[in-house]
């Protein structure tokens, strides 16, 4: 529609700079505005959010080495828990509850003892932290804001723990995490997720369950 | 004073108390909701067990029969007296696969739960192989994509097809860049006759309590018009709604499979062509050449929807609105 009025918009101007005759110009103008708005020829395919630029080749280059070292950390994480996994009898796809149970938690308590000095704020970063709150404020504004405040917080987080090493308890609900903004926080390896709880975030392994760092007031 | 010790010491009761029964409610059995009972795994022949049959669909030679049912994970007597329906209705409609939507397990994934909240109640089912093929919901771990009897192949998003139709699983609690890529890539090179799509959070609704799911829907409804998806099923509101045909597709809300939020559907919403929301329900489904047929059917037994949608052409967003019919079947 906005490249109908804008292509209206010339017609005119080179109407009046022709001097057409006023009904035969208007008439045309109208009808090439209908034509391009109703066109039958398939409109030019929307972006889709696969196609999308990576946010990290528009950064300026600090911003992009801060984001780039987030996701190194996380990189560093995904290493350390896929080489104690590796050590451990692999969990077939077609398991039973009994396997995934005891696999989970041997994992666990593997991971959580490599990890044992882990504090909050080894992967969440200062810098990571305020660039990660800003983005969650200029991508959600009005009501869109307040509608991922209504799904956040009405969902039953409570009792879930904010600290690093402790589990995800499986009772309480996984927040869905919107796709428009996962598509411009920095991307992790697989098998983290980020989570919100509360108005905070957390980074949790969705295997084993651990949280493994959290920043509060992730959410404006 | 001593007004004010007596106060302070029943607060103090009550929030001490309160976590105590909180912290024994994390490692006892699962204890459903007041009101709620519990299935134990017997068989109860209960008058929705034994409710005539009305089948709606033509059960066609060669077509692909399968059932839907979301957000079922409760282990109650409501979900095993629906499930009891779904069982009878197999003897008249031969479905061969289940589609789950999404919250499989409610409060905790211990070995029991798989036993009370999905093994039990659907023995039957699984004794005669039919499959089920899950998708995650918000209240499902990761880690349930291993579990063999939900056929996810320990992917969390994943595809198969039956006949010339390709269902699509998505895991709408985390559509990240990683699964949007797949999506795409797998949609561009699918030739299928039918693409159907299914997830637990619905891109529309008209759920008080949830509502559409406008996030995803911004993402994923691009994909599903660029590559001719047909149909979407979701979950997550506790009710039944045939949503009216969104840029040619169309779509369904089946999340009463084992809870219902009741009078949740939002009265007068331009979205919906069909709601129902006072009992659980499933859908059964037929794909047959160019037609889907649908039939919805009650916890008590009642066909509460039912009727065929056509084919849409392979690219929705350009379609002749004349070839959507919707025939009304009682």
């Amino acid at each position: 529609m906005t490249r109908a009025a804008g292509i209206m918009f010339a017609f005119v101007r080179w109407q009046m700079k022709h001097k057409m005759n006023k009904v035969i110009g208007f008439v045309l103008g109208v009808s090439v505005m209908f034509g391009l708005t109703f066109s039958p020829l398939p409109a030019i395919a929307q972006q889709t959010a696969g196609q999308q630029p990576d946010p990290l080749d528009s950064m300026p280059p600090k911003q992009r080495e801060m984001v780039v070292g987030f996701q190194e950390r996380a990189k560093d994480y995904s290493k350390l828990r896929e080489s104690i996994e590796a050590k451990m009898p692999k969990l077939a796809k077609d398991s039973t509850p009994e396997q995934i149970e005891a696999h989970k938690t041997e994992f666990e308590k593997r991971v959580r003892s490599a990890r044992a000095g882990a504090k909050p704020g080894e992967l969440f970063t200062p810098d990571i932290a305020t660039y990660i709150r800003a983005t969650i404020k200029s991508e959600y504004k009005g009501t869109e804001r307040k509608e991922l405040r209504e799904t956040v917080l009405e969902a039953d987080t409570k009792g879930v723990p904010l600290r690093v090493n402790y589990v995800y308890p499986e009772t309480k609900e996984l927040v869905e995490m919107s796709p428009t903004l996962l598509l411009k926080l920095p991307q992790l390896p697989k098998q983290l997720r980020y989570r919100f709880v509360s108005r905070n975030m957390l980074l949790v392994d969705r295997e084993n369950g651990l949280i493994v760092d959290y920043m509060l007031d992730a959410l404006p | 004073m001593k007004r004010t010790i007596a106060s302070v010491l029943t607060f103090a009761a009550l929030i001490f108390g309160g976590l105590i029964g909180n912290a024994l409610a994390q490692t006892s059995a699962p204890v459903p909701a007041t009101g709620e009972r519990v299935a134990t795994g017997e068989r109860v022949a209960t008058a929705a067990a034994s409710a005539p049959v009305k089948l709606t669909l033509p059960v066609k030679e060669g077509s692909v029969r399968f059932l839907v049912i979301g957000d079922t994970g409760t282990g109650t007597i409501q979900q095993q007296e629906l499930s009891d329906v779904m069982l009878r209705y197999r003897q008249a409609f031969p479905y061969e696969f289940v589609l789950m939507l999404g919250d499989n397990m409610y409060g905790g994934e211990k070995p029991a739960d798989f036993k009370l909240k999905f093994e039990n109640v659907y023995k039957q089912l699984l004794d005669d192989k039919v499959k089920f093929y899950a998708t995650l919901g918000n209240h499902d771990e990761s880690n349930q994509r291993f579990y063999e009897q939900f056929n996810m192949n320990g992917e969390e998003f994943y595809r198969f097809t039956k006949g010339g139709v390709a269902f699509y699983s998505l895991n709408s609690n985390y559509m990240d860049k990683r699964q949007v890529k797949w999506l795409e890539d797998e949609l561009a090179k699918d030739t299928s006759e039918w693409k159907i799509m299914f997830m637990h959070h619905p891109p529309y609704s008209s759920g008080g309590k949830h509502g559409s799911s406008s996030g995803l829907r911004e993402v994923v409804e691009p994909i599903f018009l660029k590559y001719g998806v047909n149909a979407v099923f979701a979950g997550h509101e506790h009710f039944y709604e045939r949503v009216k045909p969104q840029k040619g597709i169309y779509y369904f809300i089946s999340g009463a499979g084992g809870k219902l939020r009741s009078g949740d559907v939002k009265k007068g919403s331009p979205l919906t062509e069909k709601a129902f929301d006072t009992d659980m329900s499933f859908m059964l489904l037929e794909v047959a050449g160019d037609e889907l047929h649908f039939q919805v059917i009650s916890r008590t037994g009642e066909t509460v929807d039912s009727g065929v949608l056509t084919k849409q052409q392979k690219k929705p967003n350009t379609l002749n609105t004349s070839n959507l019919t919707v025939i009304p079947i009682r």
